[in-house]
C-alpha cells in the first residue's frame, strides 16, 4: 500500500517536473510598495514559496501552470504561466477581508470595524476536534475577558464570568435563560461570538447587562449535499493532578488501632489517620509483622477477631478505583442548499464514562434547520432540537462522606486494601449494612459506587423561527421567535446504612421532576438606507414579549421498608417529604436602534430599550435605558505609516437596568415560609429579610474605549480595551442589625465599580506556502472594588471598606505579635477574636495563548492559559493535614506522639504577662502583653488535629496561579488527491489531547476550578478524531 | 397546557399582548397571612428543643475527643443573636393574632418574647429589647437595654401572661407542647418566673425587682398561680419517629465516636453511688466484662486535662461512652424548656436562702424522685438512703446544686452552666494543666462580629457602659455583680 502510494506520487512528480522553468518577480500594492511575505503556490502542487523583504520570488513553474498569490487583506490573484519568465504582479487591497463580519446582539451581522465595543469570535471549527463534553468549557483561553473555571468532576458545570459577571447564553439570537449549556453540541455551532460588554448586548435588556455568549448554530450552506461524519474518542488514561498521601501510619489514633465493630469509637480511633506504622516488623507473632485485629480479621470459635498483620495494602487505593475514563462523540450530519432553500440535518452522541466506576453520562441531540427563500423579499429561516441528557448515576461532588476522594483517599488509613472491599455488604447483612472498615462516617467506595445512585434525565426542546419581508428595498417587516422546553427527572437512591453527616440512612428514595417553558416573540420594523456612498443608515424598532414557566415537584420517603427496592410505595415512614414550586414570569418590551456609518470611516450606534417587568412592585416596573456606541477608523481617514494595515479607536456607554432580584420571580413579595411540620402539624415561620418599600430596578452604567490596530499587512494586530462599570441602585440584602429581628432587609444601596483590561493580540509570524504558524494571545485583569456602602457604615459584613477591593478574604487566624510570631496557650495556638485580612481573590491576570503551525497537510495547534494571582482555599490539604493523610506529617513528632511523648514545640511566643483589648471592629486599642518563645512541647497529633497547620500554610488559601496546556491537536487532512477516487471529498484525522499538563503552586489540587471542595482528580485526556466529508 | 397553546398561538399571530403583567405578580408558593396557630408550633419547635452538646461540653457532663473544643477548654470568643429571629416570630404570631381576635396567642407570645430574651441577655449582658423587633418604625438599629431594665419587663410580662392566661377562654390550636391545656401553660409560665427569680438571687436586693417578694407571691398562692405537680406537668417537647421530628442526637456520628462522659461527673455519680449513670453512660471498652450496674465498669475523660492525655486514654478504652439510646433511639428522651425535678431544685434553693418558707430537704428529695422518675428509675428510697445523698446542712446550695446538675443532663439546654455561674456550684474543673482562657470560665460570649458592623454605635455604648475591659468572654454581666 505504502509503496504503491509513493510509486504513484513519485510518477506525479515526474510528470510535472517535466518542463519546468525559473519564473522570478515581484508583488507590489497599488501605491507600488513591495510585500513581503505574499504566499505564491503552483495550483494543485505543493510547490509554493513566498516573498522576500524587498517583494522578490523565485519558483519554478511549467508553461500551462497557475501562480497563486495570495497575503492576508489583500485579494488572491492566478496568473497562468506562459512564456514569460518573468512575472510582477500588483495585488490589490481586499476590502472585505478587513471587514471582517461579526454576530452581534439580535443576531444582526456587523462590519468588526463598525463596532464601538469589543467582540470576539471563535470560529466553530476550532471547537470540532478536541472536544469537551460541555461546550463552554472548550472556550477556555480562547477569549479575553471570558474566565472559564472548569470543573474536574463529572457533569458539573463550569464557573462562566464575563467581565467578573455571568454573561447571557444567546443561541440563534433567542436569549436562553436556562442557561444550561450541555444541551449544545459542539459540532452543531457555526460561531461563537463574545460580546463582553453591556453595550453589545444592552438590546436583549436585563438579561443582556453583563454581556453574552452568542452561540450561532449550523445552518444549511448553498452547495452540493454534504454528508459530513466526525468522530472522536478521548481516554483518560493518567492524572495531571491527584492527592499525594502518605503511606507510613494507618487508620487509628495515638498511634493505636484494633477494629472492635466498625462504630469507630474507643481503640478505633474516631475515624482519624493517625495510626501506628504499617509494615512493623515484630517478632512476636505469627506473620512477623505488628499485628491488630481489622475490619476483615477472621474470629475465632468464641467469635472474637483475630489480630492480622498491619501493613500497606491499600498503597494503591487510588489506580485500583478510579478506572480509565473516556469520551466519545460521534456526528454525522447533512447539509444541502441553493438559492431558494437549505437544509441541515444533524445527529450527535456524546458518551462519557466516569473515573468512578458506575458512573457515565450520555448526551444526545437532533437537529434540524434550513431556510427558505421563497422569492428575493421574504425570508423565512428556523431551528429545532431535540436534546436528551441522561445518566442512571453520576457522583455527588462537595466535602463529605458522600465524596469519593472522603471515603477513598482522605479518611482511609493504607492498611485498608480498597480492593478487598469490592463485596460490600456485611456478611448476612445483605440490603441493611454496607462493610466497611468504619461505618459510622465512611462510605465503601464500592458500596457508594454501585448502591448509592443519582439519575438524571432531562428532555430538551429548543428552536427558533424568523422572518423577514421587504416590504420595499428599505423598509422590511421581521419577526423571530423563540421557545425552550425542558422536562428533567432526577431520582436518588440512598441504600440502608448510607452514611451522611450526621445521619446514618434507613434508606431513602427521592423522585424530583421538574418542568420549564419558556418563549420570547420579537416583532419589528427595519429601516436601511445607503443615502450616499458617505452615508448609510440602519434602523429597527421592535417589540417583544417574553414569558416563562416552570414548576418542580419532589417526594421523598421517609426510610425504606425493602431494602433496594427504590419506588415511593416502598416508604416506611408516616408521611412523604414532598415539596412543589411554581413560578411564573414576564417581560414586555419596545426597543429600537439606529446604525449611522459616516465616509466608511465613522460610525455611530444609538440604542435603547423599556422593560416592564412582573418582577417588581407594580409602581417601578417599567422602566427604559439607552447606550451609544462609535467606532473611529483612523487608516481610512489619514495616510497611516507603511507598516501599519489598519486602525481604528472605538468607544461606548450605556445604561442597563435589571429588574429581577435574584433566582425567584416574586422576591419583591413578603409572605411566610413553611415552618417545620411537628408531628402533623404544620407550621410557618417568616423570613429573615426585610422589604424596603419602593424597590426599583438595579443599574450598572458601563462605558469602554478600545483601539484596534494592525501592522505588516495585518499580520500583526493588536486589540486592546479598557472598561469601568458602575454597578449602582443594587438591589441588595442590606444587612442590618439582628437585633431589629431580621438580618437583612432588601432594598437599592451599595455601589461598585468594575474595572477591566483586555488585550487580544494575534500574529502570524511565519506565512509560506507549505508552512505557517499563527498565534493569538489573550490577557485580561478584572477587578471590583466597593464604592459606596448602604447606611451609615464603616465596613461591610466582609470587612470591604470604601474604595477597597471586594474580593479580599478575611479568615479567622491565630493571635500573632507585632513581628508576625503566632501565639500559644498551653503550646497551642490562640484564637483571635476577629477574623483578619489575608489576601485577594481574583487573579491579576487571566490568558491563553494558542498557536497553530501548518506544514503542509499536517496541522498542529496547542493552547496554554492559566491564572497570575489570587487565592484558592483548598479543603483537600486542610483535611489531609488535620486527618492525618498528609506527607508532611511523616516526622519524628508524629512518632513521638505515637510512643505517648509530647515533643512539638511550635515556632512562636507565648504570653508571659499583660493584655490586649479591642474595639468593635478588632482593632487592638491597648496592649500590654510581653512575649517569651513558645516553649511548651505538645503532642503533635492533638496538635494537627486543632490547627490543621493552618498557621503554616497560609490558613489553607494557596497561590492560584497555574499554566496549564489546555489542548492539543495534530491534524492530518488528506490531500483531496488521494481522495479523488472515494466517494469522500474530505478527510482528516487528528491526535487529540486536553487537560495534558499543569504548573502551579497549589499542592495535591488542580486550581482551574478556582474551588476545591475536595475536587475529583484531574485527568489528563488523549485521543483522536476523525472526520469526513462526502 | 391550555396556557401554552395560547402562547403558541401569540407567537403564530405576534399579537401584541397576551397576559398581564399584573395577573403576575401573585406568589403561587407562599402565604402573604396565616393563621396564628401555624406560628405557634414552629416557636415552640424552637424554644424547647434544648438538647446542646457545647452546654454538656461547658457543663462538665462530657469530654470531646476530635481536636480542642472551645466549649471544653473555655476558650469560646462570639456567640450569636439567632434568638431575635425567634423573637420576630413571636412578634408575627402576636400580630396575627391581632388579626384573627385570638387573644390566647399574644398571651403566649408574651411569654415566649421573655423566655427568648432571657436566653439572650444571660449570654451578653445588656441587649437590645425595648427596641428590638420595632423594623415598622424603621428602626434598624435598636438600641441596647440594660439587664435590670430586660428583667423588670420579663418579670412584669410574666406575670401579667399567667394572670391573662387565667382569664382567658379561646382554644389553642396548633399546640405540640401541652395539646392546649391553659392550665398546663400558666403552671409552667409561673414555674418559669420562678426560675427567672432565683436567676437574679445576686440582685435580691434591687427594690424594683422585688425579688424575694414576688417569688413569695407566687408560691404562697398556687390557686391563683399554679405551679408544676408533677413530671406530667414538665415543658417538654416529645420526639416522634418523623423526619425532622426525630431526637436531635439521633445518629449523630461525633456523639458515637468522639464524645466520653466526663470524669469529675461520672465520679459524682459512682460516690454517690447514683443508678442514673447506667442510663446516661455505656461501660468502659476496657470494663466490658463487668456487670452494668457494677460503678466500676464506668469511667470518664477530665474536661481539663491536657487533650493528649483524654485522647490516649479514650483509645485505650479507658472511657465511658453516652449511653446508646442518645443516638439509636429516635425519640430517646424529650427535650425541657424547664422540668419539675428543676423547679423543686429552685424551691428547695429559696427556701435555704430564706426567701420562703418550708423544709429544703422535702423540694430537694422531691427534686430528686421527679429526676429518678423522668429516666424511669423506680427503686429511690436506697439511694436516699446514701449519706451522700443527703441534703449538706452547711452548705444546702451544693447538695441541691450538684443533684441539679444530674437532674439537667443534656436536656435542659445551658441552664446548668448559667446556675453553676452563678452560685459557683458544682465546681467545673480548670486544674487538669489543658484548661485555657488562663484557667478560667468564661463568663459570658462576645457580641457578634455582625453587630459591630450594623450597630456600631449601639453597642460600643452597651460595652463601654458594662465593662471596663472591653467586650471580654471573663468580663461580669450585672446580674452576677
Amino acid at each position: 500500500m505504502n509503496f504503491r502510494l509513493t510509486f504513484i506520487v513519485m510518477l506525479f512528480a515526474c510528470c510535472f517536473s517535466y518542463g519546468q522553468q525559473t519564473i522570478t518577480g515581484s508583488v507590489v500594492d497599488e501605491g507600488n510598495t513591495p510585500l513581503m511575505g505574499v504566499s505564491i503556490v503552483v495550483a494543485n502542487t505543493t510547490n509554493g514559496t513566498t516573498t522576500d523583504f524587498d517583494g522578490n520570488y523565485t519558483i519554478n513553474a511549467a508553461k500551462g501552470d497557475v501562480l497563486t498569490f495570495s497575503s492576508m487583506g489583500f485579494k488572491t490573484k492566478q496568473i497562468t504561466v506562459l512564456n514569460a519568465t518573468v512575472i510582477n504582479v500588483t495585488l490589490l487591497e481586499d476590502a472585505a477581508a478587513l471587514e471582517e463580519v461579526v454576530v452581534t446582539a439580535l443576531g444582526i451581522k456587523r462590519e468588526k470595524k463598525a463596532l464601538g465595543y469589543a467582540v470576539q469570535e471563535v470560529k466553530g471549527a476550532s471547537l470540532e476536534k478536541a472536544k469537551e463534553p460541555n461546550l463552554v468549557n472548550s472556550l477556555t483561553g480562547k477569549v479575553a475577558g471570558l474566565n472559564i473555571k472548569n470543573s474536574t468532576d463529572l457533569f458539573q458545570n463550569p464557573e462562566i464570568s464575563l467581565r467578573g459577571a455571568t454573561p447571557l447564553v444567546v443561541i440563534d439570537g433567542i436569549p436562553d435563560r436556562s442557561a444550561d449549556i450541555w444541551k449544545i453540541n459542539s459540532d452543531d455551532v457555526e460561531s461563537i461570538s463574545v460580546l463582553k460588554g453591556a453595550t453589545a448586548s444592552a438590546l436583549y435588556g436585563s438579561a443582556g447587562r453583563n454581556g453574552a455568549i452568542m452561540i450561532t448554530s449550523k445552518k444549511g450552506e448553498k452547495g452540493r449535499l454534504t454528508v459530513t461524519v466526525n468522530s472522536s474518542v478521548l481516554f483518560q488514561p493518567s492524572f495531571i493532578k491527584v492527592p499525594d498521601v502518605q503511606t507510613v501510619y494507618g487508620n487509628g489514633n495515638q498511634g493505636q488501632y484494633a477494629y472492635i465493630n466498625g462504630l469507630g469509637s474507643g481503640s478505633e480511633g474516631g475515624g482519624w489517620i493517625w495510626g501506628p506504622k504499617v509494615d512493623q516488623l515484630d517478632p512476636s507473632t505469627a506473620s512477623g509483622f505488628f499485628e491488630t485485629t481489622q475490619y476483615n480479621s477472621p474470629t475465632d470459635a468464641a467469635g472474637n477477631l483475630i489480630p492480622i498483620p498491619f501493613t500497606s495494602r491499600g498503597k494503591d487505593n487510588i489506580k485500583d478505583f478510579f478506572q480509565t475514563g473516556s469520551i466519545q462523540t460521534n456526528n454525522i450530519s447533512v447539509n444541502w442548499g441553493n438559492d431558494k432553500a437549505s437544509y441541515r440535518m444533524s445527529l450527535s452522541n456524546v458518551y462519557q464514562k466516569g473515573i468512578v466506576p458506575n458512573t457515565d453520562l450520555g448526551n444526545t441531540s437532533f437537529t434540524i434547520g434550513g431556510t427558505l427563500n421563497p422569492s428575493d423579499n421574504f425570508k423565512v429561516s428556523s431551528n429545532l432540537t431535540y436534546n436528551k441528557q441522561y445518566t442512571d448515576n453520576f457522583p455527588e461532588v462537595g466535602y463529605g462522606p458522600t465524596n469519593y476522594l472522603y471515603n477513598l483517599v482522605l479518611w482511609t488509613g493504607v492498611d485498608v486494601d480498597v480492593k478487598d472491599l469490592r463485596n460490600y455488604w456485611r456478611e448476612g447483612q445483605e440490603g441493611y449494612q454496607q462493610r466497611h472498615f468504619n461505618v459510622s462516617y465512611y462510605n465503601n467506595p464500592y458500596f457508594q459506587a454501585y448502591e448509592y445512585e443519582r439519575g438524571y434525565d432531562k428532555d430538551n426542546v429548543y428552536g427558533n423561527v424568523a422572518f423577514e419581508y421587504n416590504v420595499t428595498p428599505e423598509l422590511s417587516v421581521k419577526s423571530t421567535s423563540g421557545i425552550n422546553v425542558y422536562s428533567l427527572n432526577r431520582t436518588y437512591k440512598e441504600p440502608k446504612s448510607y452514611v451522611g453527616y450526621g445521619n446514618k440512612s434507613l434508606g431513602n428514595f427521592t423522585n424530583a421532576d421538574s418542568r420549564y417553558f419558556d418563549i420570547i416573540t420579537d416583532f419589528g420594523l427595519k429601516f436601511e438606507k445607503s443615502f450616499s456612498d458617505d452615508f448609510t443608515l440602519k434602523s429597527e424598532v421592535a417589540y417583544s414579549n417574553y414569558y416563562r414557566k416552570s414548576t418542580a415537584a419532589s417526594t421523598q420517603t421517609d426510610g425504606l421498608n425493602i431494602p433496594g427496592f427504590y419506588n415511593l410505595a416502598n416508604n416506611a415512614g408516616a408521611s412523604y417529604i414532598a415539596s412543589n414550586l411554581e413560578q411564573e414570569e414576564a417581560i414586555k418590551s419596545i426597543y429600537g436602534f439606529v446604525d449611522m456609518s459616516f465616509y466608511n470611516a465613522f460610525y455611530l450606534s444609538i440604542t435603547g430599550r423599556n422593560d416592564k417587568v412582573s418582577t417588581l412592585p407594580k409602581e417601578n416596573n417599567s422602566f427604559f435605558y439607552p447606550s451609544v456606541s462609535g467606532s473611529l477608523v483612523l487608516s481610512s481617514l489619514f495616510d497611516m505609516p507603511q507598516a501599519i494595515s489598519f486602525a481604528k479607536l472605538r468607544g461606548s456607554w450605556s445604561r442597563v437596568s435589571e429588574g429581577k432580584i435574584g433566582n425567584d420571580p416574586y422576591s419583591y413579595i413578603q409572605a411566610y415560609d413553611k415552618g417545620t411540620t411537628w408531628n402533623g402539624n404544620t407550621s410557618a415561620s417568616f423570613g429573615s429579610s426585610l422589604l424596603s418599600p419602593g424597590l426599583e430596578p438595579e443599574t450598572s452604567d458601563t462605558w469602554e474605549v478600545g483601539a484596534n490596530v494592525r501592522f505588516f499587512n495585518n499580520r500583526l494586530g493588536l486589540d486592546v480595551a479598557y472598561f469601568e462599570a458602575r454597578d449602582y441602585n443594587n438591589l441588595i440584602y442590606s444587612p442590618i442589625s439582628e437585633g431589629s429581628g431580621y438580618e437583612s432587609i432588601l432594598l437599592n444601596g451599595d455601589e461598585y465599580k468594575r474595572k477591566g483590561l483586555e488585550f487580544v493580540f494575534d500574529a502570524k509570524p511565519i506565512q509560506t506556502a507549505n508552512f505557517s504558524w499563527d498565534m493569538l494571545v489573550n490577557f485580561s485583569r478584572f477587578r471590583r472594588f466597593q464604592e459606596e456602602i448602604y447606611g451609615d457604615r464603616e465596613q461591610t459584613v466582609g470587612f470591604v471598606k470604601v474604595g477597597e477591593r471586594t474580593d479580599q478574604i478575611y479568615a479567622n487566624v491565630y493571635q500573632t505579635n507585632d513581628n508576625g510570631e503566632v501565639i500559644y496557650e498551653n503550646g497551642f495556638p490562640v484564637n483571635d477574636p476577629y477574623q483578619r485580612y489575608i489576601g485577594d481573590d481574583d487573579p491579576d491576570w487571566t490568558y491563553g495563548i494558542t498557536n497553530t503551525l501548518k506544514y503542509k497537510n499536517l496541522n498542529l495547534s496547542f493552547l496554554f492559559d492559566g491564572r497570575i494571582g489570587g487565592l484558592i482555599y483548598s479543603t483537600t490539604n486542610q483535611k489531609m493535614w488535620w486527618g492525618g493523610k498528609h506527607k508532611g506529617t511523616v516526622n519524628q513528632f508524629r512518632d513521638d506522639a505515637n510512643n505517648g511523648v509530647s515533643s512539638y514545640v511550635a515556632p512562636g511566643v507565648k504570653v508571659v504577662s499583660g493584655t490586649a483589648t479591642y474595639d468593635v471592629n478588632g482593632n487592638i486599642t491597648s496592649d500590654t502583653r510581653t512575649y517569651a518563645p513558645n516553649d511548651v512541647a505538645v503532642n503533635y497529633i492533638n496538635f494537627m488535629q486543632t490547627t490543621s497547620n493552618g498557621q503554616n500554610k497560609n490558613y489553607h488559601y494557596y497561590k492560584e496561579s497555574f499554566v496549564k496546556l489546555r489542548e492539543v491537536t495534530l491534524t492530518y487532512n488528506f490531500p483531496k488527491k488521494a481522495l479523488a477516487n472515494t466517494p469522500i471529498y474530505e478527510f482528516s484525522l487528528s491526535l487529540i489531547g486536553r487537560n495534558l499538563w499543569l504548573n502551579s503552586d497549589v499542592p495535591n489540587v488542580d486550581p482551574d476550578s478556582g474551588v476545591d471542595a475536595l475536587q475529583a482528580p484531574s485527568t489528563r485526556n488523549i485521543g483522536l478524531n476523525l472526520n469526513v466529508k462526502f | 397546557m391550555k396556557k401554552f397553546s395560547i402562547y403558541i398561538l401569540c407567537a403564530i399571530f405576534f399579537t401584541a399582548s397576551c397576559t398581564d403583567i399584573e395577573e403576575l405578580q401573585d406568589d403561587p408558593n407562599r402565604a402573604t397571612a396565616v393563621s396564628p396557630d401555624l406560628l405557634l408550633t414552629n416557636i415552640e419547635t424552637l424554644a424547647f428543643n434544648n438538647v446542646s452538646l457545647n452546654s454538656a461540653l461547658a457543663s462538665r457532663y462530657l469530654a470531646f475527643t476530635d481536636g480542642v473544643n472551645e466549649n471544653q477548654y473555655y476558650n469560646w470568643q462570639q456567640a450569636s443573636f439567632a434568638n431575635y429571629d425567634n423573637i420576630k416570630q413571636v412578634h408575627k404570631m402576636i400580630e396575627e393574632s391581632q388579626n384573627s381576635e385570638a387573644e390566647v396567642y399574644a398571651i403566649l407570645g408574651k411569654f415566649f418574647n421573655s423566655y427568648f430574651i432571657t436566653e439572650l441577655t444571660l449570654v451578653f449582658g445588656d441587649v437590645p429589647y425595648s427596641e428590638a423587633i420595632a423594623v415598622e418604625d424603621q428602626n434598624y438599629t435598636p438600641a441596647y437595654d440594660t439587664q435590670e431594665e430586660i428583667f423588670l419587663q420579663v418579670l412584669t410580662d410574666l406575670k401579667s401572661a399567667s394572670n391573662e392566661l387565667a382569664a382567658n377562654d379561646e382554644l389553642i390550636l396548633g399546640d405540640v407542647i401541652y395539646n392546649g391545656d391553659k392550665l398546663q401553660w400558666q403552671k409552667l409560665i409561673n414555674s418559669y418566673y420562678l426560675r427567672v427569680l432565683l436567676m437574679l438571687s445576686n440582685k435580691a436586693d434591687v427594690a424594683s425587682l422585688n425579688v424575694v417578694g414576688r417569688f413569695k407571691e407566687v408560691v404562697d398562692n398556687p390557686s391563683k398561680y399554679p405551679l408544676f405537680s408533677s413530671n406530667n406537668d414538665n415543658g417538654a417537647l416529645t420526639f416522634v419517629n418523623i423526619q425532622n421530628n426525630r431526637y436531635p442526637l439521633f445518629n449523630n456520628n461525633n456523639l458515637q465516636t468522639a464524645y466520653y462522659l466526663e470524669e469529675s461527673f461520672v465520679n459524682t455519680l459512682k460516690n454517690l453511688e447514683d443508678p442514673r449513670l447506667f442510663v446516661f453512660a455505656e461501660k468502659m471498652p476496657s470494663a466490658s466484662a463487668l456487670d452494668e450496674t457494677d460503678f466500676n465498669a464506668y469511667g470518664g475523660l477530665y474536661g481539663s486535662a491536657v487533650f493528649s492525655d483524654n485522647a490516649a486514654k479514650a483509645v485505650a478504652g479507658n472511657a465511658s461512652r453516652i449511653a446508646p439510646r442518645y443516638y439509636n433511639d429516635p425519640v430517646n428522651e424529650p427535650s425541657l424548656l424547664i422540668g419539675y425535678a428543676e423547679l423543686q431544685f429552685i424551691l428547695a434553693e429559696a427556701v435555704a436562702k430564706g426567701w420562703i418558707s418550708g423544709d429544703v430537704s422535702t423540694y430537694y428529695t422531691q427534686g430528686i424522685k421527679a429526676s429518678m422518675e423522668y429516666y424511669g428509675i423506680t427503686d429511690v428510697d436506697s439511694y436516699l438512703a446514701n449519706s451522700a445523698v443527703q441534703l449538706n446542712a452547711t452548705n444546702p446550695i451544693e447538695s441541691i446544686a450538684t443533684q441539679k446538675h444530674i437532674a439537667l443532663f443534656l436536656n435542659t439546654g445551658w441552664q446548668m452552666f448559667y446556675d453553676q455561674r452563678r452560685t459557683g456550684y458544682p465546681e467545673f474543673n480548670v486544674d487538669g494543666g489543658g484548661a485555657l482562657n488562663e484557667a478560667r470560665i468564661p463568663k459570658r460570649w462576645l457580641y457578634p462580629t455582625s453587630e459591630s458592623t450594623n450597630n456600631p454605635k449601639n453597642l460600643e455604648e452597651a460595652i463601654n457602659r458594662q465593662f471596663a475591659t472591653g467586650d471580654n468572654i471573663n468580663s461580669q454581666m450585672w446580674i452576677l455583680k
